[in-house]
């Protein structure tokens, strides 16, 4: 069963007496285990279906499944859940609470997802862990680089265990040399089984994945593989 | 957390908690303060004497230029009669007072002049320090005598013996049998700086017969009732007496008579406008602070728009925001309460150490401050929370 399954997804914003089709009846699948980039220029819907996938907004006609859950019908307050439970997110921005130690930023997502507090700590530490990031758990957001604020936002992003970890623009930020060692990490993510979205314009980072979907003018352009995901599978 | 985020602005956090301080600093000084003058009044009028009935000229109604003490409508007959006539009336003292210069050899003072009989001692409660008050023989034989104040045989004589000695009024040589301790002031007004002498020396002497007038008039009869269950029915006797003396069938009374009971009923209702009064005032910057957390705390759902995303991304829901900022708005109250009643007790201490007032701390003021402080922190802190809730993460984390 596909994670992600969207059938005839349409949005429309309303802009005073302009209607603008943001998603024009769009239909894809992605399955369990895949690393996916969605492409696409400025205005081609990509952010939207983004929105979409991830839960913080709700089609305007169509039907959006998320593992298996008819996430179109929920309200504000049952996709906060699903957000808090199946979806973990990565910012282009980071988005960390500058008050706050990197373990806290951590912990932050079960805080919302009421874990038992004896297991915040362990949990956030074996996280942060996972991101090379075991020796910074009480550094705040200024006294971290901007590849090891990234790494923290992944670590955040995994901590409640999600089936999706969904990435905008995750490496916009950041030199060339530090986005490899971030693309890195959602790599062995991926090896251990998590299904990765990643909203990209950059196409080099996109061709790290195996799948990319190309937007253009609220459809889907182009659905295909990588030339690095083809060649896995000739030497498998 | 809700401390943390506090914590990370300390000014801004200080300069909203400042409204809650003042307002419960103010709230705490302001009725203490409110109910210490009111016991400070309580205990003035105390001072004057238990079932003690003050019977003067004129009338409240009549407007200043005949208002009480001013009118001439009280004479030195009336106090006897009172005296003869009224079962209730244990001791009388009428009273007639004028400002004078008091000198003995040298020195001069000024002194209020005070025309008695013996009565004033029960009647008014003083004692003496020295010699003797005036005695029945004194009156009756209208003999100069006098008895000083405490202040006025300080200023007069300093440490030598004023007994015996000769001081003048107004040029009548009068003889020093006496000196009253110390009574301290009433109401602001000194009441050592004194020269008691017999009413009818200070009549036929100082102030002279007044025309057409059979008796001298008075400005105070104080009378004492025998007994403190009886004070009511000695000023239903007196009013009646003198409203028969003075002729008044159809006409109002052209004296009053006021119980000790009565004054204090007076000051106290007015005392306790006072509080009120100091007590709205109070609660209005009560008020005024709830109002500063709130703009503060709009302010701060504005600026922290991104966190709220953010938290609304992984998952908060909008109670979670809207608890959260609730409890910063009243982690922000509480606190400036707390500080507030440090500084309301801080002023209370410094209140009694600089006036005469001495003020309590009111434990039910605290509780109520503390209570309301609390709640104007969560009331206050409820709008700027919803519109947190409400903010729709997607805008939020895009802003």
């Amino acid at each position: 069963m596909a994670l992600i399954k969207l059938r005839r997804v349409s949005k429309t914003y309303g802009m005073g007496n302009v209607e603008v089709h943001a998603l024009r009846e769009v239909s894809l699948a992605i399955d369990p285990g895949e690393y996916c980039a969605i492409v696409g220029a400025s205005g081609s819907g990509k952010s939207t279906a983004m929105n979409l996938i991830g839960c913080l907004d709700r089609p305007t006609w169509g039907d959006y499944r998320l593992d298996g859950i008819p996430v179109s019908t929920l309200g504000t307050d049952a996709l906060a859940d699903i957000r808090n439970r199946k979806i973990g997110f990565v910012f282009q921005q980071f988005y960390l609470l500058p008050q706050l130690t990197a373990i806290e930023n951590v912990m932050l997502p079960m805080v919302y997802a009421n874990v038992p507090k004896s297991q915040r700590r362990s949990r956030a530490i074996a996280s942060l862990q996972k991101v090379g990031l075991g020796d910074r758990l009480h550094n705040r957001p200024n006294q971290l680089s901007g590849g090891q604020q990234q790494r923290v936002t992944i670590a955040r992003a995994i901590v409640n265990r999600p089936k999706l970890l969904l990435a905008d623009e995750p490496t916009g930020a950041l030199d060339s040399q530090t986005s490899r060692s971030i693309l890195d990490i959602f790599t062995s993510l991926n090896r251990a089984g998590m299904t990765l979205v990643m909203v990209t314009h950059n196409e080099a980072v996109a061709q790290q994945c195996d799948r990319v979907i190309t937007f253009r003018d609220g459809q889907v352009l182009s659905d295909r593989p990588t030339a690095k995901a083809v060649t896995n599978l000739m030497l498998n | 957390m809700a401390v943390k985020t506090l914590g990370a602005n300390k000014l801004r956090s200080g300069l909203t908690m400042l409204g809650i301080i003042i307002g419960n600093a103010s709230v705490i000084a302001m009725v203490a303060a409110g109910q210490a003058a009111q016991e400070f009044v309580t205990r003035e009028f105390e001072s004057l004497g238990t079932n003690v009935l003050f019977i003067a000229p004129g009338s409240a109604q009549r407007g200043p230029t005949a208002g009480i003490g001013r009118a001439d409508t009280l004479t030195l007959a009336d106090a006897e009669a009172i005296a003869a006539e009224v079962l209730a009336v244990a001791e009388v003292s009428p009273e007639k007072n004028q400002r004078l210069r008091v000198t003995y050899e040298t020195a001069q003072t000024q002194a209020n002049i005070i025309g008695t009989t013996p009565d004033y001692v029960p009647v008014r409660q003083i004692s003496l320090a020295q010699g003797r008050f005036l005695s029945p023989v004194d009156s009756q034989s209208a003999l100069p005598v006098a008895v000083l104040g405490s202040e006025t045989a300080q200023t007069l004589f300093g440490k030598q013996n004023p007994i015996g000695q000769k001081i003048r009024v107004s040029n009548v040589r009068f003889t020093v049998v006496g000196v009253v301790a110390s009574r301290g002031s009433t109401f602001g007004q000194n009441q050592d700086e004194t020269v008691y002498v017999p009413i009818q020396v200070m009549v036929n002497q100082l102030t002279g017969q007044e025309v057409g007038k059979t008796s001298p008039t008075v400005q105070l009869i104080a009378a004492s009732a025998r007994e403190a269950t009886s004070a009511s029915a000695a000023q239903y006797q007196i009013t009646n007496l003198l409203r028969l003396r003075h002729g008044l069938l159809n006409k109002e009374d052209d004296f009053v008579v006021q119980s000790q009971q009565d004054l204090l009923a007076t000051a106290a209702s007015i005392t306790d406008i006072l509080v009120q009064v100091l007590g709205y005032t109070a609660g209005i910057s009560l008020l005024v602070g709830g109002i500063g957390i709130m703009n503060i705390m709009l302010v701060s759902v504005t600026e922290r728009t991104q966190e709220i995303g953010l938290r609304k991304a992984i998952g908060a829901k909008g109670i979670d925001i809207s608890v959260q900022f609730t409890i910063e708005s009243i982690i922000l109250a509480v606190i400036g309460g707390l500080i507030g009643i440090g500084v309301g007790v801080t002023s209370i201490g410094i209140l009694t150490l600089t006036t005469p007032l001495s003020a309590g701390i009111s434990l039910s003021a605290i509780a109520i401050s503390f209570t309301v402080s609390g709640s104007t922190g969560l009331i206050f802190g409820l709008l700027p929370a919803r519109r947190a809730a409400q903010l729709d993460p997607i805008v939020a984390l895009r802003s």
